[in-house]
Parts: C-alpha cells; structure tokens; sequence
C-alpha cells in the first residue's frame, strides 16, 4: 500500500488554555461555599496556531522553556483536548512522550510490553507477531522475563522506545526522548527515525537540541509563547530561533573565503557559526591547486577542507562531514575513521600554529546535481562513540551545472550516452534505445 | 516498503471496544496485586474466611441472630448465609475502593499517552469480579455438598445476576472514579461510607428482621431500608443460592431498572468529566 498522501497533521486556529488555579478547591467542601465556580486566571498556552504538516515528512519544532512544544504535542496526541479551534490528525498516531510511560514495575518485560501495546491501542495478536523485534530493538533477550524494576534506567526506556515505534505509527510524535540513552542507542534510535522516514512516515519532533532537529528535520515551526513565529526549511527557522529576532532571512549567496575563526561577512552565519572554543576553526571548498571556491561545478573536483584546532584535543579526533541539499536531504556523510583506516588527528602538535591541523576530503568529482548545498562537520574520538563537536550546516555552497546535460534528481550520474544500430528482430518487440526515459 | 495498516474494521472496532486493552489492564491488576508477598493468592482466600470466622461467632454466637431456613431447599446455615451475600458484597466494596483511585494512581499515564480513560476503572473492577467468580465457585461446591447436585442448576441464574452485578458495579466505578479526579474527598467519602451501607444491607442479618410496623415520617422502614439498590442483590443472591428458587419479578425489574440507570448515569457523567482529566489528575 502506498504511503498516505497529503496533510497529516491539520491545525486551524488551535488555542489551549490552562487554569492557573491561585486556591484550588480540592475539597468538595470549600467548592460548595465559593460557590459553583473555582476562581482561577486564565492562561492560553496556545494561541491561533496554524500548521500544516504533509505526510511523510519529518518535522521539527522548536522553542524556549514553557513555549508550549509539549502542550501542543498533548494536544496533537489526544491527551488534551483544544479549547478553541481543531486539531486534525489523519492517521495512526505514536506518541514518545515519555518512554515507558505505564510499565508495571513488578511485573516482567514481556509482560508489559503486552501491556504498554495494548495501551497503545494494539492487540496481543499485533504485539506477538512483533514481539522478539521488539525484544531485539531494546538487545534485552536476557532480562525479557525479569521484573522491569529490575531495569537499569537504560534498559526501561530501551524496552519503551521499541514498543513505541514497533506499533508501526503513521505519525511518529516524539518529545525529547533521545536525550536518554547511550551513544549507540541513540544512534539506533536515529537510524530507525531515518527508515520510519523512507517508509514514507511522518515525525514530529519536539526538541532543545537544534542540531538534532537540524539534522533530521526538513522543516521546523519555532513557537514562542503558544504563538508560531516562524516556519520554514528547518536551518532558516533555527537561524531565526538562535538571532531571537525576525529580522530577515539571509541571502542564499554561498560562503566566502573565511579565516580561521572569523566569519567574514560574505559567509553565512549558521547556528551561530563557530565560536572561539569550538575546535573546528575553519571549513572551507578548495579547488584542487588549495585556492578557496563559494561554489563547484556538478562533476567537477572540490576539496572539502577542515582546520582544527587538534593540540587542543586531548585525544585523536576524527572528521565527520556531512552533505546536505538546502532543503534538508541528506546526500552522504563520511567520516575520516571509518571504514579501519583510522583516520584520526592530533595528539601531537604539528603543522602551522599550536596544533592545527589541515584535514582535507578530495572528491575527483562531486555526483551531485546543480543546486544549494550545506556542509556539516561533526569531530569524533578514534572509535567514533563519542561525540565532541557538533555543527550543523556550517557552510553553505552553490553546485553550478556544466556541461550542457540537463538532469534531474540527486545525484549527477556522469554517464556518456551513446547509440549503434542494431538488427531490429533480434531485440523483441520493445526498444530501450538511448531515447527512453532512462530514470 | 508498503506501510502495514490493519483493516479499518477492526480497528474500528477496536477503538470502540478496546478488549485487549481492558484485558492487559484486569492481567496487570490480577498479577500486581500479590506480587512479592509470601503468602500470594492466599491472600485472596483468607479474606472471607476470616471475615465468615468472625461474622459467625459475633452475629450468630454472641448475638443469636438465626438465620432464614431456606425455602424450599431447608438449609440452615449461618455461615452459607452469610456467604451468598457477603461474597458479592465484597466484590461491591473491594471494586469501588480500587475503581476510585484507578485514574488518579494512573496519573503518569493518563498524561502522557491517550487511551479511553474509562478502560481504567472497569479493569479494576473486572479483576475483582475474576476473583468474585472463583470464590462463588467455590461456594457452589460447598452448597452443592450440603444440597446434591440440585444446586448446579441454578449456575445459569446466577451468571445472569453476577453478570448484572458486574454492570451495576462498572457504573458506579465510572462516576466515582471520574468524580475523584476533581474531588479527592471522593475517596474519603466512599471509606466512611460502605461501613455503614454493608450494615443497611441485609448480609449478616435477614431482611424480615427490618421492622415492616414502623414508620418514619410516614413512611415504613422496611420501605426505607428496600431504597438502598444492594438490598435486591442480597436478596436476590440469597434466593438463587440459599433458598434455590427464582427470585421475584419485582426483585428483578428492581435489578434491572437500577442496573441500566446507573450504568448510563455512569456513562454520561465519565464522558462529560473525561476532557480535562489529563490537567486536573
């Protein structure tokens, strides 16, 4: 069956309001003598809130202490119910609010993993079929028939996430739940986000960790105060959320020649750009003769240049780059320590300065299609666990088109066509000459 | 890779009727409730024992109360007596007591995840009714032990009235549970209560030994005391099981007409009180 199509998530002039009680009447008693009514203040969490969200696609949204992120997933959830306007939600919703939300402590794994899906409105038919990938996800065989009090903390939201995206939601809600965890469950946790996404789901997700929703959202709604102030492609609406001002949004000129640690004006400034304690000092594109480029011709050779300040390090750091399409496709990322080469620098100063080191990433010819691209670079220890930097679409850079093949899609496949004639009998009926669609 | 979506029907129906949800819920009440004690399910079972022990020697011993000789069956047992009514009326406290708390406890849930909230009472109280189910079994058997087999034959009967029961009992848990959310007094209220209402009810006594003759503001007590809706029930089980006759027509549109009522009140009054739930809880 083909992914649902069109808006997953409807909200027409949503407002929520709470009761900031001062005295609440919690016996019966004293609401009898103030009368029906409980005196209390109003306070609209949401206020005419209006966001579309398609099916299919991953969707951030971002805000301060108290903007009312988590009111809004309550409400998109069914938890509470909007006092003004609708919320429209098409689909079979998931809601990761709080992971293991309703596990008994004393009854075992298994048991409340029948427990929390059927709270999550599956039957024990649905959970059985599901259940020993459920039960791999969280790498609890062992301890599946022990009491989850039992639990480390890790293993109990282990167990809850797996439940949570096992029940195979349309829309996937998710609520600063990846915070948890250790570094490769989380990395689990992001891979799986990552095929619910090609399997054509919808994610919401809420979080405070911009590089998170930077990374994996194509657009973002920041809200403020139970008010949207902006959305947009997921990096514009972060830039807005960090300025904290609606001034307008930056050109898309690509980067200029940078200095290490100075952006010039000519660079766009992204999520703050790097600050005097960030170890990357630099990024820049660089033709193969080292000078810096603002933008590559499709096919052509580039450079991809990391200056770091390694002497700093305490440990060997490896390089992570991350290529990204302006509208938030993620088209590859590398790290310099994978793959066994162990690729990692540092430790040793050398080079210019106090322990800089140049890192370079030569591409003979950059596959990607004419359009707007963003680099993020992210700096691991040697065993790529742990995680010290981490910048989202630090530079941003024009893919110009060459030559005179017009293409379409992701990647520039660099193919030369050609033909030759052939004895038509001995093809069959249908041609695949170099004439039809070769998509 | 094609998205897996059940058949709507199902799913339809499910979202209606969520049975495995109340399932799963009655389990986890059922298999939480003795966990970590030594003495587990006997636990279960030492509660009326003790209760009969007790009601027998202070009722029957101190103060003479005789028990009705059953008609037609001629038993005349103190302690059957007490059982046939006692057992369901425990079943009536023991669910109300649990159902009050149910959503309040469940707090953490009730915020973060959405389900039908009325799931969380009738668990409570389907769980206490499993209870309720082998400990008339095991009624049965002793009154079969006294009787002969005669006494299977009223196993239909019976079921209809626990069934009854059952409805009667979810309807007050709705109400109560929901009202417990706003109120908290709801569950002190229900703990000065049933003290008082147990002793309304003929269970330890015979209902003749209400006085039929007098009278309070003109009206007869035993017309009074026959308001209280668990005075049909004690009743109604004790004809079924004491005496093995058919309780009366009267008896029955008693049940029934009190049964849909406050079932529907129940409703009602949930699904008005259920909106703000995850704020007030």
């Amino acid at each position: 069956m083909a992914p649902p199509t069109g808006t997953a998530v409807h909200l027409d002039g949503l407002g929520k309001r709470f009761r900031l009680t001062h005295d609440r009447n919690w016996t019966l008693k004293a609401t009898m003598l103030a009368g029906h009514r409980t005196r209390y203040e109003e306070f609209w969490a949401l206020r005419d809130l209006d966001l579309e969200i398609p099916h299919g696609s991953t969707f951030g949204i971002i805000g301060g202490n108290g903007s009312g992120k988590s009111t809004l997933l309550k409400v998109l959830a069914g938890i509470l119910r909007p006092d003004e306007g609708t919320a429209t939600v098409d689909g079979r919703l998931s809601a990761l609010l709080e992971l293991g939300a309703g596990f008994h402590p004393e009854l075992t794994g298994r048991e409340n993993v029948y427990l929390n899906g059927a709270i999550l409105g599956f039957t024990s038919r649905d959970i059985r079929q599901r259940f020993d990938d459920i039960v791999g996800f969280a790498e609890l065989d062992r301890f599946i028939d022990e009491p989850v009090r039992n639990y480390s903390s890790g293993m109990y939201v282990r167990l809850g996430f797996s439940v949570a995206i096992h029940v195979e939601p349309e829309i996937l809600l998710v609520d600063e739940v990846l915070a948890v965890g250790d570094h490769s469950f989380q990395r689990r946790c992001l891979d799986r986000f990552a095929q619910l996404k090609a399997e054509g789901r919808t994610i919401v997700l809420v979080s405070h960790d911009l590089d998170m929703v930077g990374w994996l959202c194509e657009r973002t709604a920041w809200i403020q105060n139970g008010a949207l102030q902006a959305v947009g492609p997921s990096p514009e609406v972060i830039d807005r959320f960090l300025d904290g001002a609606d001034e307008p949004l930056p050109g898309t000129s690509a980067s200029g020649n940078t200095t290490a640690g100075t952006p010039t004006p000519g660079m766009q400034r992204r999520f703050g750009g790097l600050g005097d304690d960030d170890l990357v000092r630099a990024v820049d594109l660089v033709d193969p003769n080292g000078h810096r480029m603002d933008r590559v011709g499709s096919g052509h050779p580039v450079r991809f240049r990391v200056r770091v300040d390694a002497g700093r390090a305490d440990e060997p750091l490896t390089v992570a780059l991350g290529l990204y399409r302006s509208d938030g496709t993620h088209v590859a990322s590398i790290n310099s320590g994978a793959a066994g080469r162990g690729l990692a620098y540092g430790g040793a100063p050398e080079g210019d300065g106090a322990g800089t080191v140049e890192v370079d990433y030569t591409i003979d010819a950059l596959a990607v299609q004419p359009g707007t691209y963003e680099l993020s670079v992210a700096l691991h220890d040697a065993s790529m666990r742990k995680v010290f930097e981490r910048h989202t679409h630090l530079i941003r850079f024009e893919v110009e088109p060459s030559g005179g093949d017009h293409q379409n899609g992701l990647v520039a496949l660099g193919g030369t066509w050609s033909a030759r004639s052939v004895d038509a009998s001995a093809t069959g009926p249908r041609s695949d000459g170099p004439g039809s669609d070769g998509s | 890779m094609p998205l897996p979506r059940l058949p709507r029907s199902r799913r339809d129906l499910h979202a209606l009727l969520p049975v495995d949800l109340l399932v799963n819920l009655t389990l986890r009440d059922l298999r939480s409730k003795y966990k970590r004690s030594a003495l587990g399910w006997t636990w279960s079972i030492l509660n009326p024992v003790v209760a009969v022990v007790v009601y027998s020697a202070v009722f029957s011993v101190f103060l003479r109360i005789e028990p009705s000789i059953g008609d037609p069956s001629g038993l005349h047992s103190y302690a059957v007596f007490l059982l046939v009514a006692l057992l369901p009326w425990q079943f009536h406290v023991n669910s109300l007591t649990e159902a009050t708390r149910a959503i309040t406890a469940n707090a953490p849930l009730v915020t973060k995840i959405y389900f039908p909230r009325w799931v969380l009472p009738t668990s409570s109280v389907l769980a206490r009714f499993l209870t309720l189910l082998v400990e008339m079994a095991v009624l049965l058997v002793l009154i079969a032990v006294l009787q002969g087999h005669v006494a299977f034959q009223w196993i239909p009967v019976l079921m209809l009235l626990m069934a009854l029961q059952l409805l009667f009992t979810i309807g007050l848990a709705l109400m109560i549970s929901a009202a417990n959310v706003y109120f908290r007094d709801v569950q002190h209220f229900l703990g000065v209560a049933l003290a008082p209402w147990m002793f309304l009810t003929p269970i330890l006594y015979p209902l003749n030994m209400v006085p039929a003759d007098r009278e309070f503001l003109g009206i007869g007590y035993r017309t009074l005391y026959q308001l209280n809706p668990m005075v049909s029930w004690a009743k109604a089980y004790r004809n079924v099981l004491y005496d093995l006759r058919f309780p009366s027509a009267e008896r029955w549109l008693a049940i029934v007409a009190a049964t849909a009522i406050v079932l529907v009140v129940g409703f009602r009054v949930f699904n008005r009180l259920e909106p703000r739930m995850a704020e007030e809880v």
